[in-house]
């Protein structure tokens, strides 16, 4: 399970303190993907953040109990000295899989071949990307983490990569942050919306739109 | 726990759950730190043709000029030791200190890009840089020691345990003084910059690397005693060599002092987490 508890989080010191995250509670349903909407400022990055791990709530907490991926794409956490090999060890190593499969899996999905056993820093921006997105499917996990961009290489790749997030969205959950209607559309089967620091749920995709289009037509009209 | 949102639909497709299996937080924890510490290692070493070397070089080029220095003065021993046994034993453990300090500090006050990692906290982050550094730092000592050892410098080890002991306790005072001005960083970045002049300084100065307490003037002795260092120092020469003179070290100081500040520097980690931007 993946689930928030009573999490606040709060940026800023004094009385210019804001709240972007307001004591939300919410339970992440299993094997469905679940798209979270908010305008830019509305919290999504601090969100993805704290769903991830990678930054505290002030108060309540995180559960997690089922395997989680780190925020898909991201690359910021491999070491550029080490190969692509060595990065998917460790990986592996992390979440206690068999990294013998995890480095086969990976180089299969990525297609780095000889690249596969140089260092990251040699790797271009789309074969690194490339590389991150291949080792997040080669681990299985639970619950896909995704922040916007889930293409990325050419046509041939795009298509690659989403034949096995179709696949991996009927076995796994996916939690997808988004500001863009398309990216939810396409991706999810139910959304939220976030909005001052609230999450509000809809078992209906297009009553999501409805609400985050009023939400954003307040916002250019004031 | 099922059921924290009342309004998730209970569809047909949601079908069970896929059975987890239940890893303790313990066991994740070792996970992680088992990975971390290979990969700092691998990371810092194991790409240089020379690796390991590189961290027996500063040490000893650090003893080597003062020794030499020494030599030069017409002071072949120090304290009653040879030299370059007197200089081991306290080089060592202060580079031990000092590289705790700096690393636990810049991994309490920076952005850890390895957080992006659910399982992967601060901590261990923290834990793995001080292991890797203990590791790396003790084995550079161990060499020196067996080396001096070869070349001619004899001694017997009085008391291996108060050894550990004492580095252990160099440890614990890095670690400490790195939380609390890693997290008091996090709010104030000035404070980094100035903590090499305003502390690292002094404490070389006066952490008995270059002269044992016994050899003080008592006026310049009783200042120098508030250093910790200079305790865990004095109590690691004087259980690796026989006869050193330890009257001045006081274990029970040292261990409060570390165990005050570790405890200190982890509750203002915990205070300046949230002002992180």
């Amino acid at each position: 399970m993946i689930a928030l508890e009573n999490v606040t989080k709060s940026y800023g010191i004094g009385d210019r303190t804001h709240r972007v995250l307001d004591n939300i509670s919410f339970s992440f349903p299993y094997r469905k993907s679940v798209g979270i909407l908010g305008a830019n400022g509305a919290g999504k990055s601090t969100l993805i953040r704290i769903i991830g791990g990678a930054d505290r709530p002030d108060t309540g907490r995180v559960v997690r109990t089922s395997r989680l991926s780190w925020p898909m794409g991201y690359s910021g956490g491999f070491q550029g000295n080490m190969t692509g090999r060595e990065n998917a060890r460790f990986v592996a190593r992390i979440y206690g899989s068999p990294y013998e499969e995890v480095e086969r899996k990976t180089n299969e999905f990525a297609e780095l071949g000889k690249y596969f056993d140089r260092p990251l820093s040699n790797y271009s921006a789309g074969m690194k990307s490339r590389f991150a997105m291949s080792l997040s499917y080669a681990l299985d996990f639970d619950y896909y983490l995704v922040d916007e961009a889930l293409e990325t290489g050419d046509a041939r790749l795009k298509e690659k990569f989403r034949q096995i997030f179709k696949q991996r969205r009927q076995t796994s959950s996916v939690i997808l942050v988004s500001h863009n209607e398309q990216t939810i559309r396409k991706n999810c089967d139910v959304a939220t919306v976030l909005h001052e620091g609230k999450l509000h749920y809809f078992d209906d995709l297009d009553d999501a739109f409805t609400m985050y289009r009023k939400l954003l037509f307040k916002k250019s009209a004031a | 726990m099922a059921n924290v949102h009342s309004n998730t639909s209970t569809g047909a497709t949601v079908t069970a759950p896929k059975v987890v299996t239940p890893d303790t937080a313990f066991t994740v924890q070792c996970r992680v730190l088992h990975a971390l510490i290979l990969r700092e290692l691998k990371s810092r070493y194991g790409n240089r043709r020379l690796g390991f070397l590189w961290a027996l070089i500063e040490p000893l080029l650090f003893i080597s000029i003062f020794v030499a220095g020494f030599h030069l003065l017409g002071r072949g021993s120090q304290g009653g030791l040879p030299a370059p046994l007197f200089f081991v034993a306290g080089f060592s453990p202060f580079f031990l200190f000092r590289d705790v300090f700096s690393q636990v500090k810049s991994g309490a006050q920076g952005h850890q890009t390895l957080l992006m990692f659910p399982q992967v906290t601060r901590i261990d982050l923290l834990i793995a840089k001080v292991i890797v550094n203990s590791l790396v730092s003790i084995s550079v000592f161990l060499v020196l020691m067996v080396g001096l050892y070869c070349i001619g410098y004899h001694y017997n080890i009085d008391n291996p345990i108060g050894v550990l002991i004492g580095f252990a306790l160099m440890i614990s005072i890095g670690l400490g003084m790195g939380l609390v001005f890693g997290a008091i960083a996090i709010r104030y970045e000035f404070i980094s910059s100035i903590t090499n002049p305003i502390l690292g300084r002094p404490l070389f100065l006066t952490s008995g690397l270059f002269f044992s307490a016994s050899m003080l003037p008592p006026k310049a002795r009783e200042i120098c005693l508030y250093n910790p260092l200079l305790h865990c120092i004095e109590y690691i020469r004087s259980s690796l060599f026989v006869g050193f003179d330890s009257r001045y070290v006081d274990l029970q100081y040292v261990s409060i002092f570390a165990l005050v500040l570790v405890s200190f520097g982890l509750m203002l980690l915990g205070f300046f987490e949230r002002q992180r931007k």
